[in-house]
């Protein structure tokens, strides 16, 4: 039955236009960003910065270095955009809709439907990791070379890894982005499950999130920073550190899992006594 | 089939449905009547488990909807004013979707209902190209997929053209008699329901303030219904003889206290009146429904 109903959600969520959205930005920010790195001379600050340190620059101006460069203002900014879109969607866009009514009066629990349409929003976390990881290193492969990886984030990462290491932690980090993706899906699903439009759904998370953003950028804030959930978003950039830093990753993870668990229940518990009216 | 027993539900203060005890029996078409906000909207999605009563115990086919909900909608199915559908899915696809909560449905029982709902051949059509008469018949087709005993229609005229309103009233009718289903009908439309039902409740704020057969609704007590050559004469000699109390429309007669209309056909043939006609006044549903709403007395009333 699961298997059923998680297959009615990927349906729904596929069928429509509005869910490859997030795709399309992501390929055109994507192939904007290799344009700027083929033609301008971003290049140079990056030699410089590997030749201070003692390494080749031609080594690792790489395909994987160039991927992982783009991912990081996407993975900031577009990727919360699009998973809040799609989460504030997932219940109140049925309800709004009208569908939601047609579904209730069968004899499914609320909570199993929440629950598969969660799972469906996991799913679709996943799946537009995959195409973002994907494309990103397959563009950046269509111009710069295979090779060794550098990866360097202000206060968080600076170091370099062979190729083989590098794809390693490259697959790695997008199991880390998913469920990042997954928190800010859960907090966007959490909002819609009461009885609110979508877009308000989507802009009450996406107002949490820019918050947590903002004072963690704000130096009065330094103090409180294991308050904020972006705090934890960090885990898939970490990974590239040398020697990894598990015990911050750990952390970070369970602190989203918990979140994500947290989101869950109270959209759940919300859900559960909401009235469904036309 | 339908129990509410002492069910009441407030949105905040407002109180929506106030202390409703109904029961549909099996095998019935019951009309659920009333305005807009009535609660007749609200009474369904309480039904469904779709709105939590606040007091009270509704069940369905003996199933408390509140603690069983799984058990109580097993054979139910439901269609609402304006079905709403996956536009960018096909027919086909909602159906699966919408069956696969109640079970999964095999393919030829799709093939079937698409075909006795007369959908054969659009179904891999995407919704959004459908019609309105053809969303109301995919409405139907999926209300009809998990072999409903008891069938929920809610205000489902709503937006259908006479034709479209004619097919629909053939078809709940023929569900009736091939299927055997009861049937709950909320409508607006009198004369649709005059038309099928056999029992009907009507609300008013929340309340309800008749509950029987729509034959009861018909009838008049004590009024009869005269055709005779000098219908104003007759009414004021019978007056005089105090056989009736009063007169109405240039056609209807109150008779008196333990008059019977052989005692009428008889004073008028002695006074040398023609009798053409002499039957018990019938009320239409319509008549009925706007004196209940303007407060007059009802037949018969069940709170």
């Amino acid at each position: 039955m699961l298997y059923h109903h998680l297959r009615n959600e990927l349906w729904k969520l596929f069928g429509k236009k509005r869910t490859y959205l997030g795709f399309g930005a992501f390929l055109l920010a994507q192939v904007a960003m290799l344009l700027v790195f083929r033609l301008s001379h971003w290049q140079n600050q990056m030699e410089r910065m590997l030749g201070g340190n003692g390494y080749e620059a031609r080594d690792y101006i790489s395909a994987l270095t160039v991927a992982v460069v783009m991912l990081i203002p996407q993975v900031a900014l577009l990727m919360p955009l699009y998973t809040a879109l799609v989460g504030g969607d997932l219940v109140a866009k049925e309800s709004e809709d009208g569908t939601l009514r047609m579904i209730l009066s069968r004899p499914v629990s609320r909570f199993q439907l929440l629950f598969v349409k969660w799972l469906a929003g996991v799913v679709f976390c996943a799946v537009l990791v995959l195409v973002l990881g994907g494309t990103a290193l397959g563009f950046a492969r269509l111009w710069f070379p295979w090779r060794g990886m550098f990866v360097f984030a202000p206060g968080m990462v600076f170091n370099v890894l062979t190729a083989t290491e590098g794809f390693k932690f490259y697959l790695i980090s997008q199991v880390f982005m998913t469920l990042n993706a997954s928190v800010v899906l859960g907090l966007s699903f959490m909002c819609s499950c009461f009885n609110m439009k979508p877009a308000t759904a989507t802009v009450l998370a996406l107002t949490f999130l820019f918050m947590n953003l903002v004072m963690e950028g704000l130096p009065f804030f330094k103090d409180y920073q294991p308050w904020l959930l972006t705090h934890y978003f960090r885990a898939w950039i970490l990974i590239y550190e040398h020697p990894t830093p598990w015990d911050v990753i750990g952390q970070s993870l369970c602190v989203l899992l918990a979140f994500n668990l947290t989101t869950f229940l109270a959209g759940a518990a919300a859900f559960q006594v909401r009235d469904i009216k036309s | 089939m339908i129990q509410f027993q002492n069910v009441s539900k407030k949105f905040g203060a407002r109180l929506a449905v106030d202390d409703l005890s109904l029961n549909v029996p099996a095998g019935q078409i019951y009309g659920l009547l009333g305005h807009n906000g009535a609660g007749k909207s609200t009474a369904i999605g309480m039904m469904l488990g779709q709105v939590w009563p606040t007091c009270g115990t509704v069940r369905i086919r003996g199933h408390d909807v509140s603690e069983r909900r799984r058990l109580a909608l097993q054979k139910v199915g439901a269609i609402f004013e304006t079905p709403a559908f996956y536009d960018y899915l096909s027919g086909w696809r909602n159906l699966e979707i919408f069956s696969s909560y109640t079970a999964p449905t095999p393919p030829r029982r799709l093939e079937e209902t698409l075909e006795w709902v007369g959908l054969k051949g659009r179904e891999h059509s995407k919704v959004r190209t459908y019609s309105h008469g053809m969303r109301t018949r995919l409405a139907l087709a999926q209300a009809l997929l998990p072999q409903p005993e008891l069938l929920i229609l809610d205000e489902p005229g709503d937006g259908l053209d006479p034709e479209g309103i004619a097919e629909l009233r053939e078809t709940i009718l023929r569900l009736h008699r091939e299927m055997g289903l009861t049937i709950l009908l909320s409508s607006h439309l009198l004369t649709e329901v005059e038309q099928l039902c056999t029992r009907i409740a009507v609300l008013n704020q929340g309340r309800m303030v008749f509950e029987g057969s729509l034959a009861e609704t018909k009838r008049r007590e004590k009024w009869i219904r005269l055709r005779t050559d000098d219908f104003v004469l007759a009414a004021r000699d019978l007056l005089a003889a105090r056989l009736i109390t009063g007169q109405q429309e240039g056609l209807l007669l109150a008779l008196g206290e333990g008059v019977g209309t052989d005692q009428i056909v008889k004073f008028l043939v002695e006074q040398g009146r023609a009798v053409y006609e002499i039957a018990c006044a019938e009320e239409t549903l319509e008549q009925f429904y706007l004196n209940l709403m303007s407060g007059g007395q009802p037949s018969r009333r069940k709170t």
